[in-house]
């Protein structure tokens, strides 16, 4: 039984479709990154694949169980997924609204009915584990955008799914913050974990995936490894994951060639 | 319009808690069968929205205070019901943050400006706004009428809530115990500042938010669109100069309609025969036949059936000087309004379009 | 919070909202409330929700005017007992109250009718006893009622507040709703003053009367769709975490002794008024 499975699905927002006629299928205990710039789907998708959108056709299942809107009317079946599927936005803004970093941890754990004792002791654990115990007694919007995205983080992983999301998790961070949280996947990742990120940095790809989804225009217009991916640079042109601009060479002479600002991997190694 | 504390009688407050409740809990029905979906954070939405405009407010001498309310806005993209729990989520914060309207006047500030409001605003909206396509300029026209009418008939509930506090509730020397003053200055004041600054502010309010999300996200229109209305482009640089002409037209010719009828009512007296100069005036344009002492008992009774019921349930204020003023405003709002939109013209003329 | 419409028009709105937004946050800081250790701070939500309203009730029942004064000078001391500062109080709600209520109210003065006590030199206007007693009983009534609720939100973190109405019974979607809107203010007053703040810098010279209209409007309207987009983004995101509407809190509701005590002296405290109130 396949962890995603979609069969064209579609998405429409008034006029604009964001996801079209998608059918893929995503193992359990994979690492998959979608790939895309912004507007290419990638973020609807990770939203409808966490039962918040519902596609008008097609379907999507989460191990054989379909998502929709009626399923989640249900109490034990809404539990039941929240607990195994967490999704970390991209603006961490948008996932703190708790009075402080203490609480917002804890807000997951209790709406999913933990015992008091059992949330307050895995609260702490997981501040610890973050690096943010000094912090839970702080208002969270008040916080640098580094901190922010841990209590995000902590805030999601404290329920330990089984599938994790994540949008864009190194967007607007420091580089600093941008390498921790790409050491805490991956050291939360492995074994049974399921962990699927829609980026269009291409520098994190080969740290965060085993396969790439590349979309665009809500479809899917490529497939496979990180390394194979990259190295199709017409592809990543068309697809607006690089660009092309002029610099002038010590020489003098004008030269353009697509490159990736971040990173070591460059298309064409 | 907010009622503060200590306003209205806890008899009085009682009451409108009692009217409210039955609304409150229709409305709480059909919103928790949504409560998936995305009418919840629309209504939290609307209710900061309400909120913040609700805190532009200003003193009403003999009222409360005027002010927009947003209930325009909100019954026209989540209907009556969502409606009417989003400003009343607006009322109770403001109560319990700022003191902005009174804790035991929560009934009664929801009912005037949610619940009736919200009611107002819906029918009239429905009313003019027909079958027009959504992001027609009708529409845009009919939400800011429905929030003018919706915020005056909730400032004149108000104002008649206040009106009757003299009238019931005084202490042992006779000093009124809530709102002192009666009907003949409460529903002058509040409606006053109502019809027209306040009433201006909701109209504007209600019309230029639709006016924006027919362009940006039409789909939140469609709720209360009512059957099968189809989206509709809207007009490229659609030129709602002509609703305001209407509109300012309307205002400045509706006094002049009030007195018409004011003047039916108040001139087909039967005292009015005894009147020597009137009598006059009746002979003359009899064609000189005199005109008799008394009314003719026919007449007399006649008009008994007019006036008794008059005497009885119109308000003092139609014959008082009050209500001239009132009417004055809303004359002068509307010629106000025409003189601005023409010059406005004027000016556009005279710049070359860019 | 009232304002004054006597500021220069450009800066009028801009200063509200900002204004606002500071109240608001404190309003809803849980470290400002918690901060202090004053005898309300200690107290458990249900009973500070139920007494002050008791109290406020009873201020609405009162009759005679010095009830109602001794219920003010009650809220003080709970004020004083609090820690709470008279800054605050002031600013928040004695000095607006006085000038909203005070200009409706100074009229009744001269136009309740009754036993003159004093003439205006000058003009032809009499102040009344009545008068003078109504204007106290609106005056102060307005005053005790807003220190009281003043004094719960001020004491109380606002979760609890919620969870309490919860626990009187208040349906779970209109406390979801309160909940949720709180936030939401927070998020529009935000994203308004950074765009007055955006605004201001990016201003290159006065537009005309029609463009300035339009771009108000614009401005409404960009204000209401950023604010709705993020607060829809809010909403998802707690129900990605399982929201389903009710409030959850860690720490459950438990009356110690003191909790018995003021519930039974804001009991006797209410009842005493009413009954030498009427």
């Amino acid at each position: 039984m396949m962890l995603f499975e979609t069969t064209h699905l579609t998405y429409r927002y008034d006029r604009l479709t964001a996801i079209e006629d998608l059918s893929i299928s995503i193992a359990e205990g994979s690492r998959v990154a979608l790939v895309g710039a912004n507007g290419s789907g990638k973020s609807t998708l990770l939203r409808i694949l966490d039962g918040l959108y519902f596609g008008q056709q097609g379907t999507v299942r989460f191990r054989g169980e379909e998502l929709s809107e009626d399923r989640f009317g249900d109490d034990e079946f809404a539990f039941s997924f929240r607990r195994q599927v967490g999704l970390v936005f991209q603006n961490p803004e948008v996932q703190l609204f708790s009075p402080t970093v203490f609480d917002e941890v804890a807000f997951g754990p209790l709406q999913l009915r933990w015992p008091k004792s059992e949330v307050r002791k895995r609260v702490g654990e997981t501040l610890e584990r973050f690096g943010i115990a000094h912090l839970k007694d702080r208002v969270p919007h008040r916080l640098s955008g580094g901190e922010q995205k841990r209590v995000a983080l902590a805030s999601v992983l404290v329920l330990n799914p089984a599938v994790l999301l994540l949008d864009e998790p190194t967007a607007a961070l420091d580089p600093r913050s941008q390498s921790q949280v790409i050491d805490l996947l991956v050291e939360w990742g492995g074994g049974a974990k399921s962990v699927i990120t829609a980026t269009h940095h291409l520098g994190d790809l080969a740290d965060i995936a085993d396969r790439c989804l590349v979309l665009d225009g809500g479809r899917v217009v490529a497939e496979g490894p990180p390394a194979e991916i990259l190295r199709d640079a017409e592809l990543l042109e068309r697809t607006n994951l690089v660009h092309a601009h002029r610099h002038r060479h010590r020489s003098g002479e004008l030269h353009s060639h697509p490159h990736v600002h971040s990173g070591e991997a460059e298309p064409g190694d | 319009m907010h009622i503060p504390d200590g306003y209205l009688s806890p008899k009085t407050c009682a009451a409108l808690y009692v009217g409210a409740a039955p609304f409150w809990y229709v409305a709480l029905r059909r919103v928790r069968k949504a409560l998936h979906t995305r009418l919840v954070p629309l209504i939290s939405l609307f209710a900061a929205f309400s909120f913040v405009i609700m805190m532009f407010n200003l003193p009403l001498p003999g009222g409360t205070t005027g002010h927009a309310v947003g209930i325009g806005l909100a019954a026209v993209v989540l209907g009556p019901w969502a409606a009417m729990l989003s400003v009343s989520i607006a009322i109770v914060i403001q109560a319990l943050f700022f003191g902005d309207g009174g804790i035991t006047a929560i009934g009664a500030n929801c009912f005037n400006m949610a619940i009736v409001g919200a009611l107002v605003a819906y029918a009239v909206y429905r009313i003019l706004a027909g079958r027009a396509a959504i992001g027609s300029a009708r529409r845009v026209m009919a939400a800011g009428l429905a929030g003018y009418a919706a915020i005056n008939v909730s400032a004149l509930l108000a104002a008649i809530e206040f009106g009757i506090q003299p009238l019931l509730y005084r202490d042992a020397a006779g000093a009124p115990l809530y709102c002192p003053y009666p009907l003949s200055i409460a529903i002058p004041a509040m409606m006053l500042g109502h019809l027209t600054i306040a009433g201006f502010a909701e109209l504007t309010v209600s019309a230029g938010v639709v006016a924006f999300l027919q362009r940006s996200d039409p789909s939140l229109l469609k709720a209360t669109a009512g059957g099968s209305v189809e989206i509709g482009e809207p007009a490229a640089g659609r030129n709602l100069r002509p609703l305001w002409v209407g509109l300012g037209a309307l205002l400045a010719f509706t006094p002049l309609g009030i007195l018409a009828t004011g003047s039916a009512w108040g001139e087909w007296m039967a005292r009015d025969f005894s009147n020597p100069a009137l009598r006059r005036e009746i002979a003359a344009s009899s064609f000189h036949y005199a005109a008799p002492l008394r009314a003719p008992e026919g007449l007399a009774r006649l008009s008994q059936v007019w006036t008794a019921p008059f005497a009885r349930y119109a308000p003092p204020y139609v014959r008082s000087a009050a209500f001239g003023y009132l009417l004055s405003a809303m004359f002068g709002a509307g010629l106000i309004l025409l003189v601005c939109l023409m010059v406005g013209r004027l000016f556009d003329r005279k710049e070359p379009a860019t | 919070m009232k304002l004054s419409a006597r500021h220069g028009r450009g800066a009028f709105v801009p200063r509200t909202i900002e204004a606002l937004y500071q109240a608001m946050e404190r309003a809803l800081d849980a470290e400002h409330s918690a901060a202090s250790s004053g005898l309300l701070q200690r107290l458990d939500a249900r009973v500070k929700v139920s007494g002050l309203f008791a109290l406020i009730l009873a201020t609405a029942l009162a009759t005679r005017l010095w009830v109602i004064a001794a219920i003010f000078a009650l809220a003080a001391l709970l004020a004083a007992l609090s820690r709470i500062s008279i800054r605050l109080l002031a600013s928040r709600v004695w000095i607006p109250a006085l000038a909203f209520t005070g200009a409706i109210a100074v009229p009744a003065l001269f136009l309740t009718p009754g036993d003159g006590l004093y003439r205006v030199p000058g003009l032809n206007w009499t102040v009344t006893a009545q008068g003078l007693t109504t204007a106290g009983y609106l005056l102060l009534r307005v005053e005790t009622a807003a220190t009281l609720a003043l004094l719960l939100v001020v004491t109380t973190p606002w979760m609890q507040v919620l969870k309490a109405l919860r626990v009187f019974r208040i349906p779970v979607v209109f406390v979801a709703i309160l909940g949720m809107t709180s936030r939401y203010i927070l998020l529009l007053l935000e994203t308004a003053h950074e765009m007055f703040e955006s605004r201001k810098s990016r201003s290159v010279g006065a537009l005309h009367g029609a463009e300035r209209r339009q771009m108000a409007v614009a401005s409404a309207g960009v204000l209401l769709s950023r604010t709705f987009q993020l607060s829809g983004d809010v909403y998802l995101a707690m129900q990605a975490r399982g929201f389903r509407g009710e409030v959850y809190l860690l720490d459950d509701f438990a009356m110690k002794r003191l909790d018995w005590l003021a519930l039974a002296g804001f009991a006797a405290l209410a009842a005493a008024a009413v009954w030498a109130g009427r």
